[in-house]
């Protein structure tokens, strides 16, 4: 009994001694958490003080110089609160909207900077200004009890959870939507950017669930007589498509397949096992081409080739001209072992891109770069720019003539000679 | 005295034709056969980049990817060698490379194995030309032979990163969700609604239930890495959707109220 008791004594006191421990241990991360997210606060406050002083200084000047000192400020500010209100614990509305409406400021200002556009950047900003002084203040007195709970983490996180309902931030979220808005309402390019994403020139005849199936077993005959469910994507999505899933053995995946038209948009199937055919990489090309010809895309060509693992990751992309539509470009899955296509992916393709005529004008590329750098392809392609347009522009590999042979792939509009990207290739 | 001399003789001759019958084995691994060029990965790239290292025309990491520094050097090696300069690894090139240069798999691929930093030149003895990577055991070294070619855009960081957010947030989801969760992450890449990185977008607090409880830490499984690299490639099966929620656990109000796409498992995806 005097051992039991003795026993007993020594667990109590150890349990004792392990919850005092982990209490210790959670209160220190507690003040961890605390300290890091009222630091991001404070920060995210002080950007966004520092952010609309800038804007306001920007109305001030003329001179291209001085604005143009002011407009990369507005841009390195913006970039930096985009990147606090994103570490902060704010709902999803509320952080999306700040994180949009900042980053349209800031890019206006880099957009203003380089097209030299300084009065369409006063006309538009004389109103921006205003709402974010105004939103500015919302946000001092939303946040301001978020500083007056004395290191107390519970009284900080009951603010944190009532923060959907609290009237303060249901302003600051309504203000920010209706403000985004009203202050950068979409320009051309980005409306037809948007249609094409969401199919909206799509106007061919719909077709019913049975003739999508069909659609699906001509293109992959190798699921022909699977088992099938399919249902309808929901009456919210902006383009509506069939959502078929198979199994037929140890295959099993999914395609979907657009109502209007009978496009197919997205097909993936799980690899089954597969006896090794021992396929040689212009095999799969050869293959792939073939299902090209097959699905009746006329007009594309394969743009990169991807070993990996179990598969291979096939670009192709539409050719307009002699030119390469990045854009409308079209995706393959086909299997090492066997050239089976197991994934389909020609959302971009389907609806293709309306192509504008350009001038082009010649570009001395010994101009163009440094001595030393050799270009070894040169090629004309379209791509989108920052704007959203699509643009005929070169495009150069280059490498510089050194032990490591560095290679860089440029893109160059066509007509003005901007350079779009410039993307390191391994 | 005359036997001694004739036991060395034959010892010696012994040893040397030991000797060649090694050096015919490493000879023997020479490549697989198959054509290589920009986009192949694999063994037999490691050999090239090796080969090519032998002879001084490689100085890039051996890491078995056929990307552009490969390439190059293959292409000058044809030049040099007289072959019709295109870049790819066919058979006259093949043999030509094979008898121009040596190839030590199992160092080769010992030092690819163990993570070490290590070179392949013809002209230094090859224990000069190692010096462990990262960790006592060199198992977080620089030339580990890269397992995946990406876009140019994404990093293998980028991939591990979100193949542990799919792990955790879909591992009982069907392939298809596997990829449709990976492909919100890279959407709401895209869109000016949300952060800049891969890392603030997972990390983004309230984002992700996975980072919010810790599964994010799970050792993500190979279905998860494939589903976020046919994401990186292209594919979306979320039809374009910035969110996704499981009706069943769903608390938010506000998430109900965004317009819904498709549902597929226990996710529903949206806007």
């Amino acid at each position: 009994m005097k051992n039991a008791v003795y026993l007993l004594s020594i667990a109590v006191l150890a349990l004792g001694l392990y919850s005092f421990e982990v209490r210790n241990e959670n209160k220190q991360l507690e003040r961890t958490v605390h300290a890091q997210y009222t630091n991001a606060l404070t920060s995210a406050s002080e950007t966004l003080s520092t952010l609309q002083t800038s804007v306001n200084q920007s109305l001030l000047f003329q001179d291209k110089n001085a604005l143009n000192k002011e407009l990369d400020n507005i841009w390195r500010l913006s970039d930096q609160l985009r990147s606090s209100i994103g570490s902060l614990p704010l709902n999803q509305e509320v952080a999306n909207n700040w994180i949009k409406y900042i980053g349209n400021i800031g890019d206006e200002a880099r957009i203003a900077a380089e097209k030299g556009s300084y009065e369409e950047w006063h006309d538009k900003m004389g109103v921006v200004a205003t709402n974010l002084r105004s939103l500015s203040n919302e946000w001092e007195v939303a946040t301001s009890r978020y500083f007056e709970n004395d290191g107390d983490f519970s009284k900080w996180q009951r603010v944190l959870n009532n923060e959907t309902e609290d009237e303060q931030f249901t302003n600051i979220a309504q203000n920010l939507k209706t403000y985004g808005e009203t202050d950068f309402p979409l320009t051309a390019s980005e409306s037809d950017w948007l249609k094409k994403r969401e199919l909206q020139n799509l106007n061919d005849k719909e077709i019913t669930k049975e003739q999508a199936i069909e659609v699906l077993e001509l293109l992959i005959p190798n699921i022909k007589d699977a088992a099938y469910t399919v249902t309808k994507s929901r009456d919210d999505a902006p383009y509506p498509f069939y959502h078929i899933q198979f199994v037929k053995g140890s295959r099993m995946g999914y395609a979907d397949i657009t109502v209007k038209g009978g496009h197919i948009i997205s097909f993936l199937s799980e690899r089954p096992v597969q006896e090794d055919k021992n396929m040689s990489t212009q095999d799969i090309k050869d293959l792939t081409y073939e299902f090209v010809k097959n699905a009746g895309y006329k007009d594309v060509e394969i743009v990169e080739f991807r070993e990996n693992h179990e598969v291979y990751h096939i670009a192709a992309a539409r050719v307009y001209n002699d030119a390469i539509v990045y854009p409308d470009g079209i995706q393959f899955k086909v299997s090492k072992a066997s050239g089976e296509l197991l994934g389909l992916n020609a959302m971009e393709y389907v609806q293709k891109e309306t192509i504008k005529e350009q001038p082009v004008n010649p570009i001395d590329w010994k101009q163009f770069f440094r001595p030393g750098t050799i270009v070894e392809e040169e090629s004309m392609i379209y791509t989108e720019n920052d704007l959203f347009e699509l643009r005929l522009c070169y495009e150069v590999i280059a490498r510089y003539d050194s032990d490591y042979n560095e290679t860089f792939r440029v893109v160059v509009d066509a007509e003005n000679h901007e350079v779009l990207k410039v993307e390191y290739m391994q | 005295m005359n036997y001694m001399i004739r036991s060395i003789l034959i010892t010696v001759l012994l040893v040397l034709g030991i000797a060649s019958s090694i050096d015919q084995t490493k000879e023997a691994h020479a490549f697989s056969g198959r054509l290589l060029e920009r986009g192949s990965s694999g063994d037999d790239v490691i050999e090239l980049q090796a080969r090519l290292q032998w002879v001084g025309f490689y100085n890039g990491k051996i890491d078995g990817i056929f990307g552009y520094g490969t390439y190059w050097a293959l292409r000058n090696f044809q030049e040099q060698w007289g072959l019709e300069v295109d870049g790819i690894l066919g058979p006259d090139t093949r043999n030509k490379l094979v008898n121009a240069s040596q190839y030590n798999r199992d160092w080769v691929h010992q030092q690819i194995a163990q993570g070490n930093q290590f070179t392949h030149y013809g002209n230094t003895p090859l224990a000069q030309q190692t010096k462990p990577g990262r960790g006592s055991n060199g198992g977080q070294g620089q030339n580990n032979a890269s397992t995946v070619q990406l876009p140019v855009k994404y990093s293998e960081r980028d991939l591990q990163l979100m193949a542990n957010a799919v792990y955790g947030e879909a591992r009982g989801e069907p392939y298809e969700g596997q990829v449709a969760v990976a492909a919100v992450i890279l959407n709401r890449l895209e869109s000016p609604d949300f952060p800049n990185t891969i890392s603030e977008i997972i990390f983004q607090p309230r984002a992700f239930t996975a980072v919010a409880d810790g599964q994010i830490w799970l050792t993500p499984n190979e279905r998860a890495k494939q589903a976020v690299l046919d994401a990186m490639n292209g594919w979306d099966p979320s039809e374009n959707a910035l969110y996704y929620f499981n009706p069943n656990t769903a608390t938010s109000a506000w998430i109900w109220s965004r317009p819904q796409i498709k549902k597929i498992g226990e996710h529903i995806f949206c806007y």
